[in-house]
């Protein structure tokens, strides 16, 4: 099988949904000397962004992208690990979170799968998320960017704990902060002292990237 | 117009009869029980059937609403099913341990007995808040749709993947939650409640096609004929959805409820106002509520409420005018639940009904 060949059926894998296929490209990249990180972005990563405009233009819905995101991570855990350290050197840490009391977390796992797909190296806090955690684990993961949700009201005021537990900590400067999901607002992010407030999973990326 | 009753209102926009304003509800429920006993948990209000019911009979005496209807929270039902549902002392309950980990767990779910657990205390409390109020406002109880009360037992993601993995597992499932809606139909049907309001909170283009939401919910086995059993029982349907991008063809024209309840999302391209609603004829038949910010109970001053709710009348009243429509077929509502937690500004909620009653007059 060529590059090629193999960069399509990790593409084509993601699109399709099928997480045994995107485990087959990885392995036979591996096998084939391609350097992992092609794989990553010229399989995995078209895969998943083309998945991306789709359901941005209503042609998939999200049991499909929620498939395709599990399919990009099938491959990812094969070709991840055989990255050479200094390769990952210079790439943005970013990490998402459902901050406490809320356990709503599809809108999380998408932005998560779009940072990873965008080029990051997500950690993933989780869901119902206690907001010391989000603090502590910003300062000792070194993180550049910190995305928040929450889709209940009542959990909103968690956003802006995040947020003063930041400056209290003295890594606030260092981190860039958006938070989104329903109830959450551009005058809201404002208001808590937020850089930003994402519409969408897309537009979470493209705001980090333009930033950094 | 003479001031009517809030029957009369209600029913005025149902029947496409002209009527003297718009009718108002802020959709207040776990919020009112501040006003049992000096201000009751979350927990024992969702525990105990009279104080549920003395909830929306104190909400009642104290801001005068058009309807009363009875969401106590959206994990009633997966509670039942077996699911860990975290009951925190003033915020709303949730699923926080789901009950579907492998494919095969789908086929273990039973119809729980209904005259225990919280179903039973819903179906109580909804009697004695209906036995109360039915003479004053229109009455319902509030209902989850099979889909939700599936994803609210397996998680929405999982649920989700399963349509596209293993549809038939997922539908056999769907059985299950169908049947528990149907004897959930008909505890209902003996409260007395006026409407059986359906919670179809998927029919959302930011999650399902029309294809998806056909298949898993929107046809005769499913939610057609969940409506069809509520019409049966002498019940009027109603439907909330706060999603960002209800399916309205579907859930309006096709499913045609006497009430549809949905949110405004300002943000996300597409997301349909009231006067869009208006113009594109989904207030022709049915009488929609909408679509208030809940955020501005809580953090909004009382004025704003009031600026709000005057620029939304304005805004329905012109686009029903528009219309032809010289029937108040225009709730002026919240989008979703006024959020039940301390934080709400109680005189957001009066400042909300006041504006709707003054700035609602159809006359004006």
């Amino acid at each position: 099988m060529s590059k090629e060949e193999i960069l399509n059926k990790l593409s084509e894998a993601v699109v399709a949904g099928k997480p045994n296929l995107a485990e087959e490209g990885a392995k036979e990249a591996l096998a084939q000397k391609v350097d992992p990180l092609e794989a990553i972005n010229a399989g995995l990563v078209k895969g998943m962004s083309i998945v991306g405009d789709k359901y941005a233009a209503r042609q998939v819905y999200l049991p499909q992208v929620l498939m395709s995101a599990k399919t990009m991570y099938s491959g990812l855990d094969l070709l991840l690990p055989a990255i050479p350290k200094a390769a990952m050197a210079d790439v943005k840490r970013c990490a998402t979170a459902v901050v406490e009391g809320d356990v709503h977390d599809i809108g999380k796992n998408i932005v998560k799968t779009m940072l990873t797909a965008g080029g990051f190296v997500v950690i993933d806090m989780g869901k119902d998320v206690p907001i010391q955690k989000i603090v502590d684990d910003a300062k000792s993961e070194k993180l550049d960017a910190l995305a928040l949700s929450t889709l209940m009201t009542p959990t909103m005021d968690g956003m802006k704990a995040a947020l003063d537990g930041l400056i209290e900590s003295g890594y606030r400067k260092n981190v860039k902060v958006c938070i989104g999901g329903a109830p959450t607002s551009p005058e809201f992010a404002k208001e808590i002292g937020a850089d930003h407030r994402d519409a969408n999973a897309q537009e979470c990326v493209a705001w980090l990237k333009e930033v950094f | 117009m003479t001031e009517m009753s809030h029957i009369d209102r209600v029913m005025a926009a149902l029947t496409n009869e002209p009527g003297d304003r718009l009718p108002v509800y802020p959709i207040a429920c776990g919020v009112n029980r501040r006003f049992v006993n000096g201000g009751i948990s979350y927990r024992d209000w969702a525990h105990d059937p009279k104080l549920y019911a003395q909830a929306f009979i104190e909400g009642q005496k104290v801001f005068d609403y058009d309807f009363a209807i009875g969401l106590m929270d959206l994990s009633v039902m997966a509670g039942d099913l077996g699911a860990h549902v975290r009951m925190d002392e003033q915020n709303t309950p949730f699923v926080d341990q789901h009950i579907v980990n492998s494919v095969e767990d789908y086929e273990k779910f039973e119809v729980p007995d209904i005259t225990k657990g919280r179903s039973a205390v819903l179906l109580e409390g909804t009697k004695l808040y209906c036995d109360a109020l039915k003479n004053q406002v229109i009455t319902s109880g509030f209902i989850e749709g099979p889909l939700l009360a599936l994803s609210q037992s397996a998680g929405a993601e999982r649920l989700f993947m399963d349509m596209f993995t293993n549809p038939s597992a997922v539908h056999r499932a769907l059985k299950v939650m169908t049947d528990y809606d149907i004897e959930m139909v008909k505890g209902f049907a003996k409260t007395g409640c006026a409407g059986l309001c359906w919670d179809y909170l998927w029919g959302n283009y930011s999650c399902l096609g029309d294809a998806e939401y056909e298949e898993f919910e929107g046809c005769k086995k499913y939610a057609i004929g969940l409506n069809e059993l509520t019409i049966k029982e002498g019940m009027a349907v109603a439907i909330h959805n706060c999603a960002d991008l209800p399916h309205l063809d579907t859930q309006i024209k096709k499913f045609a409820p006497a009430i549809y309840s949905m949110a405004y999302y300002p943000l996300i391209p597409g997301s349909p106002s009231a006067s869009s609603v208006i113009e594109g004829g989904y207030t022709d038949k049915t009488l929609v509520g909408g679509q208030v910010d809940p955020q501005l109970f809580i953090r909004a001053p009382a004025e704003k409420v009031t600026q709000v709710v005057k620029d939304l009348c304005q805004e329905v009243k012109t686009a029903l005018c528009k219309r032809g429509l010289n029937s108040p077929k225009y709730c002026i509502a919240s989008g979703c639940e006024v959020p039940p937690d301390t934080h709400t500004k109680t005189e957001n909620i009066k400042a909300f009904v006041d504006a709707g009653k003054q700035y609602g007059k159809m006359n004006a």
